[in-house]
């Protein structure tokens, strides 16, 4: 299990858009993705699931990876936090 | 096993948010005697209430005062019952302590003074007309719903013949893609993807889906359907008894599944044990029939009957009766009429 903190940047939030990349980004591994967000949990791979965190700009997440390849998967997603979805 | 997600309650309710719902949700008659104290201000953290009376007499160790207050008929008489100095004296008592509100039931007057000195403390006290017990069954049923312990748990929940059926596995095994089949032969959804689950009682699972996404599903290729403007009325419902478990998965040979169901596997969902039923998604296999004949099953369980038991009753009778060693034709004469 890789656990990694990220923060949302992006000034518009986990809209539809970046909500698609990180299940499409996230499903390109086989391991478990998951978000916390204060305590409630949903399943990184699902559109549905990241769209109902409706985070905030500034909001801190904990993505949550198990499986063969936790580390990678956790890697590429931190780095897609990190850069805000390409949105300013 | 899969990871499991942490429950989580709600940690504080304002006394305005218990006034509305009281009114609304429980239609429960409610007034505030103390117009002037900030409703919002002060908060309810617990689902028990507590009757005040042995504080009001002086005996405050243990006091449970973070409980909403209720005031009775003995309550109230004891503090008629009192001179001004002494009532005035028994009312601080309580009030040295943070109380989240004082309710009079019985639509009895507030004792002389009290709704003052409530207001200097800055405490709300309302009144209901319902009598005692009954109101307090009702505002405990509902606080202990709003501190329920609940968890968001991936899936889908749909009514199946009045079954909750909570379809489970891995993204894109095709649980929406089931749902909405379901959904289809006249199922109805309550939530697809993030069922939110709630222990009602020690064995009672209530789930209903988020008030964001409601009844949109996303299907693959296919993108988001709003299944309400889709399918109407008689397709959702906004909340259902989970009470079935179908949990999908690819077939794996190693995988030992039941064959005859005289062992039910159960899945356990915040301290509550629910029957399940693992499915190996293989070629050709209608998933969606199959959950139709689990919520039949299911039925059919309830009103107690076991097809693996009447099955396997009707096997020992018939090796007790060593009756030869080849089955029977099931028809013992063809009539004419041949079908």
């Amino acid at each position: 299990m890789v656990e990694r903190e990220v923060t949302v940047t992006n000034r518009a939030g986990l809209h539809t858009r970046p909500a698609s990349m990180i299940v499409r980004r996230g499903s390109q591994f086989a391991s478990d993705f998951y978000i916390q967000k204060d305590g409630y949990e949903i399943n990184g791979k699902s559109i549905i699931g990241v769209m109902t965190l409706a985070a905030e700009q500034g909001a801190t997440l904990t993505l949550l990876f198990e499986g063969p390849d936790e580390e990678e998967a956790a890697d590429a997603l931190e780095a897609l936090f990190a850069d805000g979805f390409g949105e300013a | 096993m899969p990871h499991h997600a942490a429950p989580f309650r709600k940690e504080a309710l304002s006394v305005a948010e218990l006034v509305t719902h009281l009114r609304t949700d429980v239609s429960v008659g409610l007034e505030v005697l103390t117009p002037e104290v900030d409703l919002q201000a002060n908060q309810v953290t617990e689902s028990y209430l507590h009757r005040p009376g042995l504080a009001l007499a002086g005996f405050v160790e243990l006091y449970t005062h973070q409980r909403v207050q209720i005031l009775g008929n003995t309550e109230c008489a004891y503090l008629r019952s009192l001179d001004a100095t002494a009532r005035r004296d028994a009312v601080q008592r309580v009030l040295a302590f943070p109380v989240p509100c004082f309710i009079l039931t019985h639509g009895n007057k507030a004792p002389d003074g009290l709704a003052e000195l409530m207001r200097e403390s800055g405490v709300a006290l309302l009144r209901t007309p319902e009598p005692t017990t009954e109101f307090m069954a009702l505002v405990r049923e509902f606080l202990q719903d709003q501190f329920a312990l609940q968890q968001a748990v991936h899936g889908a929940l749909v009514d199946v013949y009045g079954t909750g059926l909570l379809l489970m596995g891995k993204p894109g095994i095709g649980k929406s893609e089931v749902a909405l089949d379901l959904v289809e032969r006249g199922h109805r959804l309550v939530a697809d993807d993030v069922v939110i689950a709630t222990r009602r009682e020690a064995n009672l699972l209530m789930g209903s889906g988020t008030d964001l996404v409601q009844h949109f599903m996303e299907v693959r290729g296919l993108g988001l359907v709003d299944v309400r403007a889709m399918f109407g009325i008689r397709a959702i419902r906004f909340q259902k008894r989970i009470e079935l478990v179908v949990n999908m998965h690819l077939w794996d040979a190693d995988e030992e599944y039941t064959r005859l169901g005289m062992v039910q596997d159960m899945y356990e969902l915040l301290g509550v044990s629910l029957p399940m039923v693992k499915i190996p998604i293989t070629p050709g296999k209608n998933i969606t029939v199959i959950c139709e004949v689990v919520a039949m099953n299911h039925l059919l369980r309830q009103y107690g009957y076991d097809p693996a038991e009447v099955f396997a009753d009707r096997l020992r009778e018939r090796i007790q009766q060593k009756q030869g060693p080849l089955p029977q034709r099931a028809v013992e004469y063809f009539e004419h009429d041949f079908e």
